[in-house]
């Protein structure tokens, strides 16, 4: 399993249009939006590949200015439960 | 404390979301503090992408002597913890599978034969043939020192180009090593050089979240600088007011999402820059106070040819071109110009009317007009960026001069926000090939090898005898193919760069060269590309964190990393190698007589003694390797220290430091840059310079002084009256569709690296050429087809793209040069800027046909 999340820039006077698009697709959930717009998503999947098409379809998409990786991370045992000190 | 649980997977979901909100700025609502990685054994260290001139910082994960993981550094400012997709998987371009291993040599009946097989061979067996080669050569008549040729890169380290350039010019005594950064970035030092005196942006990266309007003159910065595209997205949506505007002959990613795109004929970015200077002067916005104080005017010679070959007809008839003429003296000088007035100048430009740059460039009026509104407007501060439109010309250095004109009428320069700045494409084009000075005219910090007291500077600084740098500037990347051709050149050493994909008119000029059986060609490479396969002697090398290194990035900063891991096999990082390889010549055998006469305690050295061992670079011990890393992990050293038994990067660098000190080219300390995210020079008394040459911001320019372009001997910059002119080729009756290549996103540059990493190759495997429906339509064609796109010179054959990211106008073609099975560059003209020497890789005529 591969967990990224992505920093996507929408043009300005698509902020709504964007969100809704990126809701559609597989695999990712938008975690988070500015007010001003800026859109914080995550990806799941199996893997790399899986990851950078999806990463390909979001720089691509209509009204997406640009899309940044932040952070990624590799996880062989996701559904191990943790204590995390809060 | 109360203690929650999760799975992992949502631990990892939080930790990705806060690092991301941290990067934007953002406060999201998380339940649980990112935890700090480590404990799984990997050990993390700063270092910088391998990829693009944006330099971003990158944190690199190692473990067990491998790299496992990298992550954009959130500390590092230049790209605050982003990545674009290349920079993601840089963990792996260090383990394609075809990975270099041994020194590979042609051979037949046990002896080298340009036509044999590749057969492995040792390094010393190696460095034996080409030390027979390079002697043989330095001894031909038709030959000489000039003959011995290097063709580095801008992706060279810094002190693998220093190394490199002393080997070459007070080693050899040749001039002929010239960079891959001719083919990417001389016009913008040309264009430098010849307003300013002196090289490299004035500005920094911190303009962009200072500026109100975005200009891209020939820049797909979505593509090709994606972190500063991200950051002048981030600009856009969080400060209402700022506008984008792209200028490119076809639609591409930067332009679809811009304010004002403007598709013009190629070529016609000359006029319309002519007619936004015109713009200003006739609508009262010249910043007349600046221009009285900081600006002079000089008109340009315009007969200057196009850096073809010396009988090609166009070049007959060009009066200043340089070429020798029937009396075997230069014909002119096509960087002449004459000093003028402003009114001259003001009266040069008004034939630039918006009629005449609308009937040029094609680009409707409305547009053309808004573009130049945000230079004029004196409340608008525009950052102008370009890169490879600009510069791949044949009139590329007029084209930078030209942008300059118009920043310094309105006086919109160093000063956050108001910026033209010149974007570099490799990741140490500025840091190595530039401030190295590792071009056929150049020394380090901007010095000339045709100036006498330059020399003399680099010679005491090199402690080599005077006389030894020659006067004659060598042969230039285009130059160097031609001379191949021609029997001229012997040897011929490549290293980190792909020329033979990478390089234009393939089939006549490169190939032909490489093959001509008077030259002996080596290239230090990673992977089998082209050149290798090409190659007579292939050296196996180390690569990126495989060796220490540091590069200098488009905004001045220079980035430094340790050595993570060791290279595979018996690759060795190129610095080891020409360091290892001055140790087989000895001063009798490649200096004159003369010049050991005058100086005899230089009698009985080697190169290595004299340019290495020379008291300077190896004055640092070996475990000052492990004292100025402390910080970073104990007990540090690598490769090339435990072979020379010193610190040989640090000798290099501080003696390299001498050259810019007190020049305003100031370098930082050594040990300085193993411990931030990098310096932006100049650095005086350990602190960086943002905005050169104003008063405040830079420590040359004294109190009072307000603005001083001290690169130049009167402190003033130059504006140059330069005129529209005609490509050498054209769309004509049958080649009747304008060519252009370029990069997509996926790829960097010749896909040696990036094809290699399976995600990134299954991203965008092979090259397509873009092309209109309607053109396509003309010729049968039909989307996903297969086709031939041939110029005079060549032709490929590859898949018809009538959609996607690239929106083709009618009349021209884009086709990527990453791929090795479509080599392009077959079909390009080696026409260069007469100036700088860059060829054109934009512009030209081409036919197209359905197989």
């Amino acid at each position: 399993m591969n967990i990224s999340s992505v920093i996507v820039i929408p043009r300005p006077d698509l902020v709504e249009q964007v969100v809704s698009r990126l809701g559609v697709l597989e695999c990712i959930e938008v975690a988070a939006v500015s007010p001003e717009g800026k859109i914080i998503v995550l990806i799941e999947t199996e893997g790399d590949r899986e990851t950078v098409q999806i990463y390909e379809e979001i720089s691509l998409m209509d009204g997406v200015m640009s899309a940044s990786m932040v952070y990624h991370q590799k996880e062989d045992e996701p559904d191990v439960e943790l204590s995390v000190e809060a | 404390m109360p203690v929650i649980k999760l799975t992992r997977r949502d631990f990892i979901k939080s930790n990705a979301v806060s690092a991301a909100a941290t990067t934007a700025g953002m406060a999201v609502p998380v339940t649980v503090m990112a935890q700090a990685r480590g404990g799984d054994g990997v050990r993390w260290d700063k270092g910088v992408c391998r990829y693009c001139g944006t330099g971003c910082g990158v944190l690199v994960g190692t473990k067990e002597g491998r790299i496992v993981a990298t992550q954009g550094d959130p500390d590092c400012p230049v790209n605050s913890g982003l990545n674009c997709v290349k920079g993601y998987f840089l963990a792996k371009i260090q383990y394609g599978k075809d990975r270099l291993m041994k020194p590979l040599l042609r051979m037949k009946d046990g002896k080298f034969d340009k036509n044999g097989e590749f057969t492995s061979i040792s390094w010393d067996q190696a460095f034996d043939i080409m030390a027979e080669k390079v002697k043989a050569t330095l001894k031909n008549p038709d030959q000489g020192p000039f003959g011995v040729s290097m063709f580095g890169s801008g992706q060279w380290t810094i002190w693998e180009g220093y190394a490199a350039n002393k080997l070459m010019k007070a080693g050899f005594r040749s001039n002929s090593i010239d960079p891959n950064a001719r083919h990417c970035m001389a016009s913008a030092v040309f264009g430098f050089i010849r307003t300013f005196g002196a090289d490299e942006p004035m500005g920094v990266y911190d303009d962009i979240e200072h500026a109100d309007a975005f200009a891209l003159w020939g820049s797909n910065m979505a593509e090709m600088h994606p972190i500063l595209w991200s950051r002048i997205t981030n600009r856009r949506l969080t400060a209402k007011h700022v506008k984008i505007h792209v200028l490119s002959t076809f639609g591409h990613r930067s332009c679809e999402l811009a304010d004002n795109e403007i598709i013009f004929n190629p070529q016609s970015d000359l006029a319309i820059a002519n007619y936004i200077c015109n713009y200003i002067i006739q609508n009262n916005a010249v910043n007349k106070d600046f221009v009285g104080k900081h600006v002079t005017f000089q008109k340009g010679v315009t007969d200057i040819g196009y850096g073809l070959r010396p009988n090609h007809p166009l070049e007959q008839v060009a009066g200043n071109n340089g070429y020798p003429g029937p009396d075997g003296k230069p014909k002119g000088n096509p960087m002449a110009s004459t000093p003028i007035s402003f009114d001259e100048f003001a009266r040069f430009v008004s034939e630039y009317t918006l009629d005449k740059a609308h009937e040029i460039s094609g680009v409707p009026k409305d547009r053309l007009e808004a573009l130049a509104k945000i230079y004029a407007d004196p409340k608008t501060k525009v950052m102008s960026t370009w890169t490879m439109g600009m510069n791949q010309h044949t009139r590329g250095t007029w084209i930078n001069n030209m942008l300059y004109n118009i920043h310094l009428l309105v006086g919109k320069i160093s000063e956050p926000g108001n910026s033209p700045f010149s974007l570099t494409g490799q990741p140490s084009a500025c840091g190595t090939a530039r401030e190295v000075g590792t071009f056929a005219h150049r020394l380090p910090a901007d010095l000339l090898v045709a100036n006498p007291q330059h020399r003399e500077v680099a010679e005491k600084i090199w402690k080599v005898p005077a006389g030894t740098i020659s006067d004659r500037v060598g042969y230039h990347a285009v130059l160097q193919s031609r001379m191949l051709k021609d029997g001229k050149i012997g040897f011929y050493w490549t290293s980190t760069t792909n020329n033979m994909q990478a390089g234009p008119n393939v089939n006549q000029e490169i190939y032909p060269g490489w093959r001509n059986p008077k030259a002996f060609v080596v290239v230090s490479e990673v992977y089998p590309t082209v050149s290798a396969m090409s190659a007579d002697l292939i050296l196996p090398c180390a690569m990126w964190m495989e060796k220490e290194g540091a590069f200098g990035n488009a905004e001045r900063r220079g980035q430094f990393w340790r050595q993570q891991v060791k290279a595979p096999g018996e690759g060795r990082s190129d610095l080891w190698q020409y360091m290892e390889f001055s140790k087989r010549f000895k001063t009798e055998e490649v200096w004159p007589a003369e010049l050991l006469d005058k100086n005899p305690q230089y009698r009985g050295k080697t190169l290595y003694d004299v340019l290495y061992a020379n008291g300077q670079v190896n004055m640092f011990p070996k475990e000052e390797a492990a004292k100025v890393n402390a910080h970073a992990w104990a007990g540090y050293t690598n490769d090339e220290t435990e072979a020379f038994g010193y610190y040989v990067q640090k000798g290099l660098f501080e003696e390299y430091r001498n050259f810019g000190k007190g020049k305003g080219k100031d370098l930082g300390e050594f040990d300085h840059y193993h411990r931030v995210r990098g310096l932006r020079w100049p650095v005086v008394n350990g602190k960086e310079t943002l905005w050169r040459y104003r008063e405040g911001y830079d420590p040359y320019v004294k109190p009072g002084e307000g603005i001083k372009f001290y690169g130049k001997p009167d402190g003033k910059a130059t504006v140059f009256a330069l005129p529209y002119q005609d490509p050498p080729e054209k769309p004509d009756g049958e080649y009747n569709l304008w060519l252009c290549t370029g990069r997509v996103l996926e790829h960097w540059h010749t896909g040696s690296m990036t094809r290699r990493v399976p995600e990134l190759y299954k991203s965008f495997p092979d090259a397509v050429i873009w092309i209109h429906p309607k053109d396509a339509e003309k010729r049968g064609i039909k989307r996903n087809d297969i086709v031939k796109v041939a110029t005079r010179r060549g032709e490929i054959e590859l898949r018809a793209e009538t959609k996607g990211r690239n929106k083709m106008p009618e009349g021209l073609v884009f086709v990527p040069f990453f791929d090795e099975h479509r080599l392009v560059n077959k079909l390009i003209l080696d026409a260069t800027c007469p100036i700088s020497k860059e060829t054109d890789f934009k512009k030209n005529a081409c036919k197209v046909w359905k197989v």
